[in-house]
């Protein structure tokens, strides 16, 4: 086996962290590049989003409006072919931030919308992609922004606002903030049998508020321009970020020295992810991965690593048991991360998605009993597109190759168990501890 | 809710058409069986009547134990057909998990039970007149011992021979303040046990559990279900999922035996570094674990159901409480377990379905209650029965929307039977025409905490009020 390099191992800690992990070989052709350039490439993603025949499962071409579970699977796919995998990443990572879920809204067609808001300002202003999210329908029915009427402000959008998508808990404003804020988010009307947003000046509360030390006439948009330029604001927003990409916390020199780049951009993204992903901290301790992937991650990474595409509609319900169904995030604080992905409900999830998609992998009869145990573990990395694997794992592997077939001579014991050898080694380097994280 | 299906146990989780689970092996003892676990005491006696019947096929193995309890077995004296190994290793398995620890059951009911079409309050004159076309005719109702003014729907006859022997407290109308008509919030309000928007998304028995439960027990609060049930989220407390007891195992395919995976995983499992590795490698041991805690459960052609002495329906939810009995029987040190049953949301055709749930939901707590009863567990154990809410007093012509003040049930020997809580009555409704709440849902929660579990109320709801109910029965 060809040895990988550091530079290799530090690709495939970006891949992941940064997108949904490396296709087959992909990981060794960009170490030859450098990473100034990946990250580059990375953050300034060219040409079709996605590449690769569109998915086919048992219910044909995917039909996200009518079809359960097809809405999870169209996110899924955009994840497994996409050419720009940090604007794919962030989009869900957005997701997760703006925690809007299909379960309230009720309405896949505002849902898909909401996704194109997310994706379209996934690398951009967030002071953009917040004033799109205040127009965006499922927004408004998530935060119950529709029918909030200046006789009884709705405050769940104004409190989320300023809570979770912009200045943190407690951090620089009061409940008379939230208060005002709500008052200023009055007006925006729904029509349940058109399905039609509207904007109605005698529901919106026109007098003055005080928000966030400012006074005046504020109306919606003013709202979100009042909380992004707060000062706390950027600090919040780089911490957030920081987060996605690795558990360990965030030096604060570093964390100043994003909070500039973002104000200096005009709250663009892309100065600070380019801070996150060029600092050591991502890449230290490449033999003892911190990260856990989510499920979405898992399962696209595994995919793109053996080269397949999302063919079965199972992965709704399976996404499901592992933890994390896109478009259905469980709260408004969107998914637990890390470890709290990782129980032994999910962790057998995540086992079984790959037993299935290891189904028909070695017919039985497949091996002929002259395969060393050597070149069986050989053989299984090669089937699962190189993963890193570690020299404990490869202990395991190795271990397992020659107990698994000793004293099996017969005819049809070498028929069954050299193939089934090699179906285990396989699982062990899809699903196994370390393919949990990265 | 939104009706959609989440894993193997959602698909055909109708209710109609409850066949009996088939116990025919078993049908000449069940009826004597049934009769004296149906007393609702702890039955020693009874149980080892099962057991004698399964040591004749060549006497009891550590299987048999766990599933009888063995707890029982010490207690009668008999031992004579046992190896004392057996019964060693067993009462060991039982004595480490505290063998007289109270359990409590969540048992949610999704989409807003109809409270009063369940206990029908039969003097209230508004009554027939909001219920113009699903009133349950008073006279087919079951009627209460203690109180002429409701009377139990037709459906519930196991519900109101529970309640007749004072194993059922009744709070008709509990919810909170200002109660939101949203499945969602309502839902989550009562699942975190915090009123109002919040972050945390623990479950108030999830806290419980991290307040009372260890890290690596993950049996000792057990989910029926697919997927981790949310009122069980803990913040570092083990916690386990388990749909059924008698399949929770690993598989690959064409792979022969799990032993050929399960050892590698193991290996693999162990000695890794790095804060993500480390909690995969855990979660895999703990999983790896349940698999060898639940293998004495495991179902096949030798090793068929065990007889229960009321036979469970054969429903979604029926099979669940069989199942969680089963996990209850065996002493794994389970303190608290969530299960639910859906189909609620009555919007329309009301008529129709609502019997039918309400009846699947009688048979099973009067099943379970005798198999608990069966296995010596009667008085260790309370099933709350709740509902995100109750429906609107006035009907919409085939079925009933949202409403506010659900019936809030608890189950079991231990508890406080009677109706035990005010009953607001229909003259009066609150601004949005519905049952005026007269019980706050963290009021009971703080009262079990307390009265059954030991754990100050303020450790696991915030802000929680000195108000309490007397809803648990000394010893």
């Amino acid at each position: 086996m060809a040895r990988v390099t550091k530079a290799e191992r530090e690709i495939e800690r970006l891949l992941w962290r940064a997108g949904f992990g490396a296709r087959p070989g992909e990981a060794r052709r960009l170490a030859r590049r450098g990473r100034p350039a990946v990250v580059r490439d990375l953050l300034q993603p060219r040409g079709p989003q996605v590449a690769g025949p569109p998915p086919r499962t048992e219910d044909g071409p995917l039909d996200p409006l009518n079809v359960w579970s097809h809405d999870m699977l169209w996110w899924l796919d955009r994840c497994v072919r996409t050419r720009h995998p940090l604007a794919e990443r962030m989009t869900l990572n957005w997701h997760d931030h703006f925690a809007t879920s299909n379960r309230k809204v009720g309405d896949v067609t505002l849902m898909m919308a909401h996704y194109r808001v997310l994706r379209r300002h996934a690398l951009g202003r967030v002071r953009d992609l917040l004033h799109a999210l205040l127009d965006d329908g499922a927004m408004r029915l998530w935060l119950d922004l529709a029918g909030s009427d200046r006789r009884a402000p709705n405050e769940n959008f104004a409190r989320e606002l300023f809570e979770l998508f912009t200045l943190g808990v407690n951090n620089g404003y009061d409940e008379d903030d939230v208060r005002a804020a709500a008052r200023a988010l009055t007006g925006i009307t729904f029509d349940w049998r058109a399905r039609t947003f509207g904007f109605d000046d005698k529901r919106h509360d026109d007098g003055v508020k005080r928000i966030l030390g400012r006074t005046g006439r504020f109306r919606p948009h003013d709202v979100v321009d009042l909380a992004v330029d707060h000062p706390a604001h950027a600090p919040y927003l780089c911490g957030r970020l920081w987060s996605y990409f690795t558990p360990r916390p965030c030096p604060p020199a570093t964390l100043q020295r994003m909070a500039r780049a973002y104000r200096a951009a005009g709250t663009d993204v892309r100065p600070v992810l380019r801070i996150i992903l060029e600092h050591p901290t991502l890449y230290a301790d490449l033999d003892a991965p911190d990260q856990v992937k989510p499920p979405v991650v898992f399962v696209a990474g595994a995919l793109r690593r053996l080269g397949r595409g999302v063919t079965t509609r199972e992965w709704g319900w399976m996404l499901g048991e592992m933890g994390q169904e896109p478009f259905y995030p469980p709260s408004v604080a969107g998914w637990d991360q890390d470890e709290a992905w990782l129980t032994p409900a999910t962790v057998r999830a995540r086992f079984h998605a790959v037993s299935r998609l290891l189904r028909d992998g070695v017919p039985e009869g497949g091996v002929p009993a002259t395969q060393t145990p050597r070149a069986a573990v050989a053989a299984a990395i090669r089937a699962c597109g190189n993963p890193p694997v570690s020299p404990q794992l490869r202990r395991v592997l190795d271990r397992h190759a020659r107990r698994a077939v000793a004293g099996r001579t017969e005819p049809w014991e070498v028929r069954h168990y050299y193939p089934e050898r090699q179906r285990v080694l396989r699982h062990l380097l899809l699903a196994g501890p370390e393919a949990q994280v990265c | 809710m939104d009706g959609r299906l989440q894993g193997p146990e959602g698909r055909g989780t109708g209710t109609g058409g409850m066949r009996r689970v088939g116990c025919d092996e078993w049908r000449s003892t069940r009826r004597a069986f049934g009769a004296r676990a149906a007393a609702a005491m702890p039955v020693p006696a009874e149980a080892l009547e099962g057991l004698g019947r399964l040591a004749e096929g060549g006497g009891l193995t550590r299987r048999d134990l766990l599933e009888r309890g063995a707890g029982l077995v010490l207690l009668s004296g008999a031992l004579a057909t046992l190896s004392p190994r057996a019964v060693m290793e067993a009462a060991a398995a039982q004595a480490a998990a505290a063998p007289d620890a109270t359990i409590l059951v969540s048992l949610y009911l999704d989409g807003g039970n109809d409270g009063l079409n369940t206990l029908v309050p039969l003097r209230d004159p508004r009554y027939p007149v909001l219920r113009r076309t699903l009133a349950v005719a008073p006279e087919t109702t079951l009627p209460l011992p203690d109180t002429g003014d409701f009377g139990w729907h037709p459906s519930v006859p196991e519900i109101a021979d529970l309640y007749r022997r004072g194993m059922v407290a009744v709070l008709p109308s509990v919810d909170y303040a200002t109660p939101d008509q949203s499945h969602f919030n309502s839902a989550s309000f009562w699942r975190t046990g915090v009123v109002g928007p919040t972050h945390d998304r623990t479950g108030w028995l999830g806290r419980t559990i991290d307040a009372v439960g260890t890290a690596d027990n993950p049996l000792q609060a057990v989910s029926v279900s697919g997927t981790l049930d949310p009122v069980l989220q803990s913040r570092r407390a083990a916690v386990g999922t388990v749909h059924d007891p008698g399949a929770f195992s690993f598989w690959m395919h064409d792979v022969w035996g799990a032993d050929a995976f399960t050892r590698p995983y193991r290996e693999a499992s162990r000695g890794g570094r790095g804060r993500g590795l480390v909690a995969a490698q855990r979660a895999y041991r703990n999983a790896f674990d349940m698999v060898d805690m639940l293998r004495p459960l495991r179902t096949d052609r030798e090793h068929p159901l065990p007889p229960v002495p009321v036979a469970y329906p054969d429903s979604p939810l029926g099979r669940k409480m069989r199942n969680l009995a089963r996990m209850l029987g065996a002493g794994f040190g389970t303190r608290i377990a969530a299960v639910s049953s859906g189909g609620f949301d009555t919007h329309d055709d009301q008529a129709a379905e609502h019997p039918g749930l309400l009846a699947d939901l009688s048979t099973t707590l009067g099943a379970f209650q005798a198999d608990l009863g069966a296995r010596g567990l009667a008085h260790r154990v309370l099933t709350l029965v709740w509902s995100e809410f109750g429906r609107r007093p006035q009907e919409n012509g085939t079925g009933t929307d949202h409403g506010a003040g659900g019936l809030l049930l608890l189950v079991g020997e231990r508890a406080n039977g009677g109706i035990r809580s005010e009953w607001p009555g229909l003259a009066t409704l609150d601004p949005r025409a519905n049952l005026r709440v007269t019980t706050e849902f963290r009021t009971v929660y703080a009262s079990l905490l307390e009265q059954w579990l030991a754990v100050e109320a303020a450790r696991i709801l915030p802000r929680i009020d000195g108000g309490r109910l007397p809803l648990v029965r000394p010893a």
